[in-house]
């Protein structure tokens, strides 16, 4: 119902839209709501209120923030709630680096500015914290305001015991609005495209963490990336030249903004090659753009990096680059092992396309011996229970076998060099001659007819 | 008792064919139980290096006439896993499926019919006869077969003329064969039944088909007791086999050489003399103790000096690889100097200056002053 999905994960919200999230313990003693608004594309409006009964600004004053437990959602903000375990009685709202206190009983309006990235992309997610001793209810609710019935409710309880549907990693979230972007063409739609994806396995999603660690100094940078490969009907009407270019989405601390030119540079530099893509060049015009020298027809990938301090308020900003390439590789890697047969280095290609030919001879051996001892015990190696088998049959078993056993090498780190074990293992065991060269032809002063 | 040399030889069995063919089952198993386990892996193929640097000599105990080279144990590797490799790998397996279809059907082939089937079933992977060749061979150092035992016979270019009777069923006189001689069977089984009888005290090997029909048409066999015969240029296995046949069944005739004085000619000396790495794991079996006849330094002086021809790079080369091979003797080693020093090569035709006779004397000559080295 609707084309905002609330954020049991995450979503991607266009101007006009409204959310709110209202938290009120199971007494109804103390509740309290923030709404946001969208203004304009740029504007935002965030309401805090409270309407608990009872208390007073001197309560606050030996308010031990140990004991607080947080409840956070995060508007591409570092917005949080924070509360503390009885009362839910303080709202701290830290935007960047700068800290509000809301105190109880007092309702406050503002209007905030922020600076968005030209696509008009909102980060919205709901992150939830176990509370210690008292039960609460969550309400959120999200709606566009441009589309009538998009109104989207969500209401949910939580304890200790039970955290609720809601602590979900933020990758989760980052993977579930990435592939509801993809879904709706890069939010050019407002629902599903049912053209490309009637089936909801048309998309291939890996991700990847990298995190930088805490102490004193730093408040620990996490980067995640998530990366989405999906095949487009050549019919649908939003089929362009896509599937050369990767528009690569960035978020800042749950921010959109454009890509670091030193990030950019770092994208430049991983090993595309092993996943069989060939990077041609990288656009940056406000927007970050990969444009591919080639790739599978009718497959469009998509990107974005979230990078974010673990704890808040920040001390220091830091620099993500050193953990790009980690995170990056982290999610092509995952999306390899997930799916077999996509993103096959050039390498990996190449060989694979002598598997047919290898299958071809082996299955020939075994089909042309008359030891049906030997065949059989090849039969039953290759998990082939009938005798009744057809040439194609054991050659596409044995080619199977082969292709799968080339692409786990590709996805095994590059630094590691693959040892294939002989195939007569006597040969070579006490041997310290064994010389692992390729041979070299034409060496030896007669090449003669021998 | 055996010797340090025993130990390090890496050699090919000469099998029947149903032992091939269970060894190449061996391998089949192999590859897949490696394929299905539970850490699969596409396994490599490991062959022995038939490069000079695994070329190991063994010397007889008590002369140095027993000499022979052969291959030791130092591998090279064939894998898939390496793109630019791949279809070496590839091509080892397409030949061994071709060896053991052709074994099923108990037939023999040639190498050149070999290659056409090949291009037939894999066209891609096979673009020429040299590389069916060394595929062949690839095959023959991985299972540790001859290539005969494989089904595979090279055509023979060897020829045998002389005092030599095949008494058979049809008996062959070899001296009846007019200039064109015996032709030697490519097929070694056949070889190895031949029963021969000879009257003649000498054997003679000459380089080159032109020389070998002067003197078989010249009857050179009546005058002198000899068995002449030749590979027309480089040995095959087939013609190195029957010599050796010949040399254990008349082991009182000494083995000579007529070859060009030219470093080529002193390479087919040492082929038939010591082995070849090519077939290294074959050929040590068929290492004779030949002689040099001539043409050597010594009859230079019966030339004249127009006929002397500059040596060329090839000839260099070959002069470099002969010289730092260990197995060559102190006195041909002094002739090889001779012929780099001076820069000159010399044709064994060059005799015919003093007529077409003269070849059948030269050699009787030399024979009789034991003048071969």
């Amino acid at each position: 119902m609707g084309c905002c999905k609330p954020c049991l994960t995450g979503t991607i919200l266009k101007h006009p839209w409204t959310a709110s999230v209202t938290i009120e313990d199971e007494l109804q003693l103390c509740r309290i709501s923030a709404v946001l608004k969208s203004l304009s594309p740029s504007i935002l409006q965030i309401s805090i209120s409270d309407t608990g009964i009872g208390s007073c600004l001197e309560e606050f004053q030996d308010l031990n923030c140990s004991s607080i437990i947080a409840v956070e959602f995060w508007v591409g903000l570092n917005l949080g709630i924070v509360t503390d375990c009885t009362s839910l009685r303080v709202v701290v709202l830290y935007l960047q680096n700068l800290i509000f206190f809301v105190c109880k009983g007092i309702y406050c309006s503002f209007n905030y500015e922020l600076k968005l990235s030209a696509s008009n992309i909102l980060f919205l997610k709901f992150l939830y914290y176990s509370v210690e001793q008292v039960n609460i209810a969550i309400e959120l609710v999200t709606e566009r305001e441009d589309i009538p019935g998009s109104r989207c409710e969500n209401v949910f309880l939580a304890n200790r015991s039970n955290p609720g549907p809601l602590s979900t990693s933020n990758v989760e979230c980052l993977k579930s609005g990435l592939e509801d972007y993809v879904l709706k063409h890069g939010n050019s739609l407002t629902q599903k495209c049912n053209t490309c994806f009637a089936t909801s396995e048309r998309l291939k999603v890996g991700s990847g963490i990298a995190c930088s660690t805490e102490n004193h100094k730093s408040s620990g940078l996490v980067l995640e990336v998530v990366v989405i490969i999906s095949e487009l009907e050549s019919k649908c009407p939003c089929y362009r030249e896509c599937s050369f270019k990767t528009e690569v989405l960035y978020f800042k601390d749950f921010t959109p903004c454009s890509i670091p030119h030193p990030t950019l540079n770092v994208l430049s530099t991983i090993d595309w090659q092993s996943y069989g893509l060939t990077l041609e060049n990288v656009v940056d015009q406000g927007v970050c753009v990969l444009e591919w020298g080639d790739s599978p027809s009718h497959s469009q990938i998509d990107m974005v990096l979230h990078c974010y301090h673990k704890q808040y308020p920040m001390h220091k900003t830091q620099l993500e680059q050193h953990l790009i390439k980690k995170a990056v590789t982290a999610a092509l890697n995952n999306l390899k092992e997930t799916h077999p047969g996509i993103l096959r280095s050039a390498h990996a290609l190449k060989i694979c396309s002598h598997a047919p030919d290898l299958a071809r001879s082996i299955a020939g051996l075994i089909l042309s011996s008359n030891d049906p001892d030997f065949q059989g015990e090849c039969f039953s190696l290759l998990g082939l229970h009938s005798r009744e088998i057809g040439a194609n049959v054991v050659e596409d078993c044995i080619q199977e076998k082969i292709v799968s056993v080339i692409e786990m090498n590709d996805r095994k780190s590059r630094q590691r060099n693959v040892v294939a074990p002989s195939l007569f293992e006597d040969d070579c065991d006490q041997d310290s001659n064994y010389q692992d060269k390729e041979y070299e032809e034409g060496e030896d002063e007669f090449s003669y007819l021998d | 008792m055996k010797f340090f040399t025993d130990r390090e030889i890496c050699y090919a069995d000469i099998l029947p064919p149903s032992e091939v063919r269970a060894r190449i089952e061996v391998a089949v198993l192999n590859f897949l139980k490696i394929l299905t386990c539970a850490d699969p892996a596409i396994s490599d193929l490991l062959l022995i290096n038939r490069k000079s640097s695994n070329r190991r000599v063994s010397r007889g105990l008590l002369t140095d006439d027993d000499t022979w080279i052969f291959l030791s144990r130092s591998f090279c590797k064939r894998t898939l896993m390496r793109a630019n490799a791949a279809k070496a790998f590839i091509r080892v397996w397409k030949v061994m499926e071709m060896c053991f279809k052709i074994l099923l059907q108990e037939k023999r082939v040639t190498q050149r019919e070999l290659f056409y089937k090949l291009l037939c079933v894999s066209p891609d992977c096979f673009s020429s006869q040299l590389q069916v060749n060394r595929t062949i061979q690839d095959v023959v150092s991985l299972l540790r077969c001859s290539r005969f035992s494989l089904g595979i016979m090279a055509s023979s270019r060897g020829i045998v003329a002389g005092r030599l009777l095949e008494p058979d069923k049809e008996m062959v006189d070899c001296s009846e064969c007019g200039s064109s001689g015996y032709a030697i069977s490519g097929d070694l089984n056949l070889l190895d039944r031949l029963v021969m009888k000879t009257d003649a005290r000498y054997i003679i090997i000459v380089e080159k088909h032109a020389i070998f029909q002067r003197l078989a048409e010249d009857r050179v066999f009546n005058h002198i007791p000899v068995i002449l015969i030749t590979a027309r240029g480089y040995p095959d296995i087939a013609t190195r086999f029957l010599l050796h046949r010949m040399s254990r069944t008349f082991p009182e005739l000494p083995i000579m050489a007529l070859v060009d004085w030219n470093p080529a000619g002193l390479a087919i000396l040492c082929t038939f003399k010591f082995g070849s790495i090519g077939m290294g794991l074959e050929a040590y079996r068929y290492a004779c103790n030949v002689k040099w006849l001539g043409l050597r330094g010594d009859d230079l002086q019966l030339i004249p000096e127009e006929s002397l021809v500059s040596l060329k790079p090839r000839d260099l080369q070959i002069a470099k690889s002969l010289m730092s091979s260990e197995t060559l003797q102190e006195k041909h080693r002094e002739e090889l100097a001779l012929m780099v020093q001076s820069g000159k090569r010399a044709e064994i035709e060059a005799l015919y200056f003093h007529g077409y006779d003269y070849l059948g004397k030269y050699i009787a000559k030399k024979i009789v002053q034991a003048n071969y080295i």
